[in-house]
């Protein structure tokens, strides 16, 4: 059998080995011309002088003179250095995810999942680990706006409570605009402030709407409601154009499920299928088992014909119409539809697309295999999406008409992340009183004549409920930084009644969640219990979900992307599809002001602080576009927009992708992101934002906001816009130079097929061989620390690389430092191509100092500042490091970080977001990954304290802990019980780079996919 | 007449370092060794007096050191648990009970003035009620063992294993005002650390003691 080969980027795929006319390593800041270094010996004499005087002075000073500030009273659980955490729900975006909250000494720090959570079963994604990084934002707004201008809480809710009372007496009407609210304190809130109006209406929409998908379900349903979805349930699941794993909906909670489902447990060994067609290459996509590259027209196609064949063989009565033609081989589909039907009442069919036929065909293909009460839950929906397109246009059509006397917009920035901004603007100008609850300055606040600033998240009191039945609370666990007041607060105030939001919020839990709580109790002891664990489960009215109605499906509308000319040719410079998408990490843009996010690299495409037209290489090459050739792309609307290209393998020729959520507001602050030096450029250039903003492109006429568009020309505008990609250095491959023969390539990644699996469960996997070594070995006698990463569990969604960002206080280097190859991040996710039938498989490896026992960065560090622990930890120490960077140039596995400028700064209010337990690095010293020793020996000194043993698990890194898929185990070798010594006897366990006997503690577990003649795997290595 | 110039210059600034090596001759220490500072507080609290002659345990006010890797300020209620009775040095008090009684009246009150200082941080007045003129404020000490940034020293491993707080912070009991005792170098940590189990932990409770480095530099 061939090796697969495995590549990761265009010019890795031709030449296998890294470039050589590359240099390996990130360069040294040049020293520009005109500074002159030569030291003449007067001067060096001088400089001598000055130094020995100036330690000799510095020696006969008093000591240092800090202060030292106890408080009044302590509180009982608060032990100053000691971090306390507390239960709260993450509010980055209405998944509603379980999160703990760090705190030292009354600072909020960090947050991780709760374990017990039953959505997000202990992960928390990117979004949410940036989000304390937000909270220290020096641009958030520290008091209300009146016209642009700070005021006073009082007279802004006099000017508003007049305004609002004339409103009331001439009865005009009142909106409110806001995203998918889960609260239901404030939805209640909401609901009974527009009562106080003839006319007040609460219109509630989502960015990446899924609106068709609750439309469709209340036409077959007759409930219009999101399900919950199940994928721990699921065996087969076939999904279209949906980004579950990265961005769509809640994609921690469908990580877990999903994980639950790949677990390889059983005899034989089980795991879920997964199908997926899409145009472009998502997240998900990169996960599946199958993936069918067509347009977006063609994947609806695709779903149409595969849920008429399953309800034909249910039996059900479905209208078929003038479909279009089966886009793939109708034989290949009908295969995919027998693995579904063979997984009746345990399989998923989901779609992305906000198009109601598509959704009715999802829905019709999951009545015809009865997945719904099994995979998909109807009696007890999800709330995570509960925005109307319909209202939403309705609204726009009112304001531009005039008619609205007063729009609040809440947690909403319609002026930038909706279709038509421009419109949206003009609308805002053009109302009398405009309220925005927004906590910095975004397009929409700018706008409006009023700001009224709610707290951030973690300083707040609030409640939610994303799922039927499972209630969760936030805590405030700082006090406000600024004078916000919570929008709740707010509302009640201008109804005359100005109460506290936590007031508020258990009046509204005693009158209405109280009532359905399980179990016994007063409401204190509830409450309480609640707010303590974070979450309550409670029960759920009886479903007014209906039986499916097949008459619910119409023969195929042609969809609104459909009605555009069709083009023979698709990757034509003209009648390109543009599919508008959210990027992993930004969304729908509401944190592009976050640098975290900014800097983390896409997981996919490994591009950082940009947005960009993604094109196959085979459309570019068509086309004449390299990396970084600017385009201009026009929709048929008009709209226009010119962009950088990037090349993506394993997209649709006839497909142009391009990320949402970019060239907002408020990210001109980035231009000084990195260091300043000679021949620094900024991230972004003078007056410019961080890409650009997509939204103008979205279509929206009629039906859902569409985000798929038809007939987009692109043309060439001959600038050029460089890219700064991760994945363009740090490779493991051999160099030529040193390969034994031509063309010779190392086995970084490792994967097999199912059935090869059962048949073999070291299939794919290759023994290591035993190695003389030149050193004596290491003895471990207390704790040995190792850790595995099961590839087949990692997903890539780079949760662990912002929660190491956040644990260890890792600098944000700007996009220039990058493209000079010179990014901080301790834990990279090496994203792998591999060729296969004229499709792209990809598989993602964390990538981490491996610590090994033979390590070749301490053996040439010439001043014994990296060193081998007795616990098997490579350690750093900064204090000791002098800067050479032999041991970065001698690391196999390019997890050594440089500092080469200073990039932390005094004087920052982000710097409040550093981990006290770890140290801030300076200019000149090199860093890397710990195993997050902070923790280890947090842990070690607990148990010490206590009296007791570790135990396996209760040492989880930034990395592991936060992962939602559970790919990452941490754990002492030594320990024959412990999870990690278990992995270690596993038959997918291998060793990167092993061959060179550097006996890494770190090991992963072969990709197993489910898929026969995988053409995977080293047998022949 | 330049070069003059240059050698007057250079001569006073030798002179000048001259005298001052020869003033701190006696105290020179390498740079960030601040062995024997001892700043003044801005309430002339004495170890000598609680720690010393009232035996007051050191963990009842530092009880940070048995539960975390700081052992922690008191907060200003915890001194409030003795002195909201004492305000005053008893001698005073007895030397006013006597004038008093002589003079045929009621003793005055006494409050320390340094103890006014803690009252007035916590708003509170000379009856130890609130006094609404005064803002609460906590009392900034001055910090007198400060350890580099890059070094996490943690109390809990010590006083566990038994190590008297005296074996590094030298005999408290008989400070009046508290004073970096040892040198808090690394050599310093090490002469322990690689020391015998025994001497590292007189109270037996000693289990391991180790030198790697990512034990204190993370």
């Amino acid at each position: 059998m061939k090796n697969k080969r495995y590549w990761r980027g265009l010019s890795e795929r031709e030449n296998p080995q890294p470039d050589t006319a590359q240099p390996e390593f990130a360069e040294p800041p040049a020293v520009d011309e005109g500074f002159d270094i030569s030291l003449s010996r007067r001067s060096f004499l001088k400089a001598a002088g000055f130094s020995l005087g100036g330690v000799l002075l510095s020696s006969c000073g008093r000591g240092p003179v800090g202060e030292v500030i106890s408080s009044l009273a302590q509180p009982e659980e608060l032990v100053p250095g000691r971090a306390v955490w507390y239960s709260s729900t993450c509010a980055g975006c209405a998944a509603g995810c379980g999160a703990l909250v760090k705190n030292r000494d009354s600072r909020p720090l960090k947050l991780e999942g709760i374990p017990e959570h039953p959505l997000s079963r202990g992960g928390l994604c990117a979004v949410g680990q940036a989000s304390v990084l937000g909270l220290y934002d020096d641009h958030r707004l520290r008091a209300p706006l009146s016209a642009g201008k700070p005021c006073s809480w009082e007279a802004l809710d006099a000017e508003i409570i007049r305004e609002l009372d004339a409103i009331s007496r001439k009865g005009g009407s009142v909106r409110v605009l806001a995203r998918t609210i889960t609260s239901p304190t404030l939805k209640a809130a909401l609901e009974s402030f527009l009562r106080r109006f003839r006319d007040g209406r609460l219109v509630v929409y989502d960015p990446l709407s899924c609106s068709a998908l609750l439309d469709a379900h209340q036409s077959a349903f007759g409930l219009r409601a999101l399900p919950r979805l199940h994928f721990e349930r699921a065996g087969v699941i076939a999904g279209f154009d949906a980004d579950f794993l990265g961005t769509w909906i809640s994609p921690v909670e469908y990580a877990a499920g999903y994980r639950a489902g790949r677990t390889l447990e059983g005899k034989p060994a089980r795991q879920s299928r997964h199908i997926h067609f899409e145009p472009r290459m998502s997240l998900t996509g990169a996960n599946a088992d199958e993936r069918i590259v067509l347009g977006a027209r063609e994947v609806a196609a695709a779903l149409a014909h595969l849920a008429l064949d399953l309800a034909r063989r249910a039996g059900l009565p479905a209208a078929s119409g003038a479909l279009p033609a089966c886009p793939i081989d109708a034989g290949r589909l009908r295969g995919f539809a027998d693995e579904l039907w063979a997984a009746r009442g345990h399989s998923l069919v989901v779609t992305g697309a906000n198009e109601l036929s598509a959704q009715l065909y999802a829905a019709l293909a999951n009545s015809a295999l009865g997945n719904y009460s099994h995979t998909l839950d109807l009696d007890r929906p999800s709330f995570q999406r509960q925005g109307d397109d319909g209202a939403l246009q309705s609204l726009l059509a009112e304001l531009s008409a005039g008619r609205v006397d007063a729009l609040f917009t809440l947690d909403a920035n319609p002026a930038a992340e909706l279709p038509r901004p421009g419109a949206w603007r003009k609308a805002l100008e053009g109302t009398p009183l405009v309220v925005s609850f927004a906590g910095r300055v975004d397009e929409t606040s700018a706008l409006a004549r009023f700001t009224a600033p709610d707290h951030h998240p973690l300083e707040a009191w609030a409640d939610y409920e994303p799922v039927a039945g499972l209630v969760s609370t936030a805590q405030p666990v700082i006090r406000p930084l600024g004078d916000t007041r919570p929008a709740l607060e707010s509302l009640s105030a201008w109804t005359g009644n100005r109460r506290p939001a936590l007031d508020l919020i258990r009046d509204h839990w005693r009158g209405n969640i109280y009532p359905r709580r399980k179990g016994a109790g007063s409401f204190e002891d509830f409450w309480t219990s609640t707010v303590h664990d974070g979450f309550a489960e409670i029960s759920v009215p009886a479903g007014r979900a209906g039986a499916f109605r097949p008459s619910a499906i119409r023969p195929a509308a042609p969809p609104s992307a459909a009605a555009q000319p069709h083009q023979e040719s698709p990757a034509a410079a003209s009648g390109l599809q543009l599919a508008l998408y959210a990027k992993t990490g930004l969304l729908d843009g509401r944190f592009s002001d976050n640098p975290w996010l900014q800097e983390l690299p896409d997981p996919v495409t490994k591009i950082v602080w940009d947005n960009y037209a993604s094109f196959s290489p085979d459309a570019a090459s068509r086309l004449g576009l390299a990396q970084g050739d600017v385009v201009r792309l026009s929709a048929p609307s008009g709209a226009h927009l010119e962009l950088p290209a990037h090349i993506q393998p394993g997209q649709h020729d006839g497909t142009v992708a391009v990320a949402l959520g970019y060239g907002r507001l408020g990210t001109e602050r980035f231009a000084d992101a990195g260091p300043r030096w000679l021949q620094g450029r900024p991230t972004v250039a003078p007056g410019m934002r961080v890409g650009k903003n997509a939204a103008e492109l979205l279509a929206f006429d009629g039906g859902p906001i569409s985000f798929d568009i038809g007939g987009v020309s692109v043309s060439k505008t001959g600038a050029r816009h460089e890219l700064s990609c991760t994945q363009e250095y740090h490779s493991l491959q051999l160099p030529e130079r040193l390969a034994s023969e031509p063309g010779e390539t190392r086995d970084i990644v490792r994967e097999t097929g199912i059935e090869e699996y059962r048949r073999d469960p070291s299939a794919g996997n290759k023994q290591e061989h035993g190695h003389e070594s030149l050193w004596p070995e290491h003895v471990y006698e207390g704790h040995r620390w190792g850790m595995a990463v099961d590839l087949s569990a990692c997903t890539g969604c780079s949760a662990c690389v912002v929660a190491c960002q956040s644990e260890n206080n890792v600098p944000v280097v700007g996009k220039d430092e990058v493209g000079r190859r010179r990014d901080m991040a301790w834990l990279r996710i090496d994203r792998y191509y591999a060729d296969r039938d004229g499709g792209t498989d990809v598989v993602f490896q964390p990538m981490l100092c491996q610590h090994c026992a033979n390590a070749p960065c301490e053996t040439v560090c010439p001043v014994l500042a990296t060193m081998h622990s007795a616990e098997g930890l490579n350690q750093q120490i900064y204090n000791r490091c002098v800067g050479t960077r032999y041991c970065a140039n001698n690391c196999p596995y390019k997890a050594r970080r440089f500092n080469w400028f200073q990039y932390q700064k005094e004087g920052r209010l982000s710097n409040l977001a550093l981990n006290p337990d770890v140290t801030v690095r300076m200019r000149g010293v090199m860093e890397k990954c710990t195993f997050c020793v902070q923790r280890i020996q947090e842990a070690k000194f607990e148990a010490k304290r206590l009296g007791r043993p570790l135990q396996d698990g209760e040492i989880r890194p930034a990395c592991a802990q936060s992962c939602p898929s559970q790919a990452i185990v941490f754990g002492d070798v030594n320990d024959p019980g412990s999870r990690i010594s278990r992995l270690r006897k596993d038959p997918r366990h291998y060793r990167v780079l092993a061959e060179l006997n550097v006996q890494p503690s770190v090991g992963y577990l072969v990709k197993v996919r489910s898929r026969a003649g995988n053409g995977g795997g080293s047998e022949h290595g | 007449m330049i070069k003059g110039k240059h050698i007057t210059v250079f001569l006073l600034v030798a002179v000048a370092l001259s005298l001052l090596l020869a003033f701190s001759a006696g105290e020179f220490r390498l740079p960030g060794n601040d062995q024997g500072y001892e700043p003044p507080q801005p309430i002339a609290f004495s170890h000598r007096l609680h720690a010393g002659e009232l035996e007051v345990p050191c963990l009842y006010c530092h009880s940070g050191a048995r539960k975390s890797r700081n052992a922690g300020i008191p907060p200003a209620q915890l001194c409030m648990n003795c002195h909201k009775s004492v305000q005053a040095p008893f001698a005073q008090v007895r030397a006013e009970a006597a004038a008093a009684e002589k003079e045929k009246r009621k003793p005055g009150k006494i409050v320390s003035p340094e103890l006014r200082k803690l009252y007035t941080a916590l708003g509170l007045d000379d009856s130890l009620s609130k006094d609404p003129s005064v803002t609460p404020a906590p009392v900034a000490w001055r910090r007198v063992h400060n350890l580099p940034d890059f070094v996490y020293f943690d109390h809990r491993p010590h006083t566990g294993a038994g190590v008297a707080c005296q074996a590094c912070h030298g005999p408290v009991e008989a400070m009046e005002r508290v004073r970096q005792h040892s040198t808090l170098t690394m050599g310093w940590c090490l002469d322990c650390h690689r020391g015998t189990p025994a001497a590292a932990a007189p109270g037996g409770g000693h289990s391991h003691v180790t030198t790697d480095c990512s034990r204190c530099h993370y």
